[in-house]
């Protein structure tokens, strides 16, 4: 189990543990939901992740609360 | 939701049309539809008390007719974001029928949103959309199960394609004669764990033969390497388009038009009529109102902003604006604002009020501010850009790239300054990032008309008003006092001849109304880096005050004024005298 803001690119994970978010909620991000990480950006910026068919950009901090494990 | 028919009690066929609501998340096709199937005639409003717009067209059916509203796109009807509380009222408020539009390759997430509809007692039909695009990933979705599931008419549409939609209407314009019951309240955990009982039943997935080039495209542009590259070559060919597009149209077009036909035709008629004098001047002197009236809003900005809000629309709706969004949310973080608001500092090239406007969604008040700020001070709009390339374009590139620099690095400096004296809170970035796809022709051309209209009414406006202003003090003479007034300054500090005071004076309007004088002026290379940057830093037009005042409070505006103001003086006449100081030297 680790932060998602530390997970590897292309790799897939299942979320654990994540905050009370109304909009991650919303846009598909519950606990057990797995995803794959498509890509990490520079200067702390957004971890962004497949669920289904769609991306979600997070913001880094965001993602530094957010526990995922590898599927 | 079990739905029977009846013909009384309808309580909302006013005046004999239907209301229908067209609902469904962000990006799933909702303006392609609304634009397909409404006519020429669509409104933009503000939805009151709230900075959401929503659009609202006609549309007709055999004998029925109808206004169908375009509801801001939300993923739940939580009534938490903006968004989603006006989604709500105009439920509340009662519609005939709902369309709601799902997007076929994310059903899980869509029928959240349709499942929160079912609450209300409005009988919804629901549009599968993006059926060939979800085919093509490889999922299949048994429609009719779907519809049993839903309890409700579930058609398949490709909307970009107008497949399906004339069944959307029939079956909307059938629906909105009967009643509706309805659907029992789940909790969040019943209504997920039902969706995806339902997902299991309907869908399925087959693995895909090969990867097509829009999707190597998708993943692409959304890494730093080599998105970032790429994004900045998308905005090099977006300024290219606007640019040299402009300068083409203005050319080969509009300036013959303008220069050969109307004004000698207008000052002709006018010589016959008006005997020589201050009146005629007025009318066709040199800053005649029929002569710049005409030549400064048609021949040198029009071009420009059209063309700017063809190419921002592009970027908007082929999806591409929110990847963007995503490689600039490392930078923009520094100046306290999450990457999604380069959405709305883009827009601040076409107008600062809409960009200042467009921060109200889901922006703290700090964010707001830094973005206003940032707007206000260092981002041209598309008028003022238009008078820069005017002015700068034909003489001397590099200064036109050393204006843009400039207002490059203040801006990054008054966001760096701005977020460290607000206090508060900045929201951190989620969001989606949907599809690559070609935009929708017609939804195109209704997007470009919508933006040009409200553009010509609340910019051309006030910009005859200068105009016809700048008639007046020019013609009159009074102007010449005022020279004489702010000479010291003019002259002395900023080495520009004293006729640029009406500039200044004009500039207080419009902004770029405080470059287009500078034209008629026979300016040598360094007084005219010295205009465009005054020009650039220069007050904000009355609009914006108008709309910062509003938005935050008079404190704000005027303190937003005297930091622009002094900062164009401050850097206009440091230009000034070094620039001297340097070719004094050579």
């Amino acid at each position: 189990m680790m932060p998602l803001a530390f997970g590897n690119k292309r790799s897939k994970y299942r979320v654990v543990k994540l905050p009370d978010s109304h909009l991650l909620k919303a846009l598909g991000l519950r606990k057990g939901t797995e995803f794959t990480l498509e890509s990490k950006h520079p200067f702390k910026g957004p971890v962004v992740v497949k669920v289904g068919c769609r991306c979600i950009a997070i913001d880094y901090d965001v993602a530094r609360d957010i526990l995922v494990e590898e599927v | 939701m079990k739905c029977h028919s009846s013909h009384t009690n309808k309580r909302n066929i006013s005046d004999g049309k239907i209301k229908i609501l067209l609902m469904g998340n962000p990006n799933v096709g909702k303006s392609v539809i609304f634009s397909k199937l409404t006519g020429v005639h669509v409104n933009s409003s503000n939805y009151a008390g709230t900075t959401v717009d929503y659009t609202i067209g006609d549309v007709s059916f055999g004998r029925q007719c109808g206004v169908m509203i375009d509801v801001p796109g939300v993923y739940t009807l939580d009534a938490i974001s903006e968004a989603e509380k006006v989604a709500v009222n105009l439920l509340k408020e009662g519609a005939d029928v709902i369309v709601c539009v799902l997007d076929a390759t994310h059903l899980e997430r869509n029928l959240d949103l349709a499942f929160q509809l079912k609450e209300y007692d409005i009988p919804i039909v629901y549009s599968l959309n993006l059926v060939d695009v979800a085919k093509r990933q490889g999922i299949n979705i048994d429609v009719e199960k779907l519809s049993q599931e839903l309890g409700a008419p579930v058609i398949p549409t490709i909307a970009i394609k107008n497949k399906g939609l004339i069944e959307i209407l029939r079956a909307a314009m059938k629906l909105a004669e009967e009643e509706c019951v309805p659907g029992s309240k789940l909790t969040d955990e019943e209504r997920w764990d039902k969706i995806r009982d339902i997902v299991a039943k309907v869908q399925t997935r087959v693995q895909k033969k090969k990867v097509t080039f829009i999707e190597v495209l998708e993943d692409k542009t959304i890494q730093p390497w080599p998105g970032i590259p790429l994004a900045l070559l998308v905005l090099a060919i977006s300024l290219g388009v606007v640019v040299g597009g402009g300068k083409a149209l203005r050319a080969v077009v509009l300036l013959p038009l303008v220069k050969d036909i109307i004004q000698p035709a207008l000052t002709n008629l006018v010589s016959l009529v008006v005997p020589e004098g201050v009146f005629r001047n007025l009318l066709v002197g040199d800053y005649g109102i029929l002569v710049i009236g005409i030549e400064w809003p048609l021949a040198l900005i029009l071009p420009y902003v059209f063309l700017f809000y063809v190419v921002f629309s592009f970027l908007e709706d082929s999806g591409y604006m929110p990847r963007i969004a995503v490689l600039a949310d490392g930078v923009l973080r520094r100046m306290g604002i999450h990457g999604g608001n380069i959405i709305p500092l883009m827009l601040g090239y076409g107008c600062a009020v809409p960009a200042i406007l467009g921060s109200r969604v889901a922006n703290s008040y700090k964010e707001r501010i830094i973005i206003a700020a940032l707007v206000s001070f260092a981002i041209p709009c598309a008028s003022q850009s238009a008078a820069f390339f005017a002015l700068l374009g034909d003489r001397s590139i590099p200064a036109l790239v050393f204006v843009y620099l400039l207002s490059v690095l203040v801006g990054l400096a008054v966001g760096t300054i701005v977020n460290r004296i607000v206090p508060g809170k900045s929201q951190p970035m989620l969001l989606e990032v949907p599809n690559l796809l070609w935009p929708d022709k017609d939804a195109f051309k209704k997007k470009i008309k919508l933006r040009m209209k409200n553009f010509l009414i609340d910019a051309e406006g006030p910009m005859m008003i200068g105009i016809v202003v700048a008639s007046v003090i020019a013609e009159t003479g009074i102007l010449n006092e005022f020279s004489k007034l702010i000479e010291p300054l003019v002259e002395g500090w900023l080495g520009l001849p004293k006729e640029a005071s009406l500039s200044l004076l004009l500039g207080i309007i419009r902004r770029e109304l405080a470059v287009l004088p500078l034209l008629e002026l026979d300016l040598n290379m360094l007084q005219l880096v010295v205009g465009s940057v005054i020009a650039l830093f220069y007050l904000p037009c009355l609009s914006v005050f108008g709309v910062l005042t509003k938005e935050f409070s008079l404190k704000v505006s005027l303190l937003i004024v005297v930091a622009t103001t002094t900062t164009a003086f401050l850097f206009g006449g440091v230009i000034n005298q070094v620039g001297r100081l340097i070719l004094g030297a050579m």
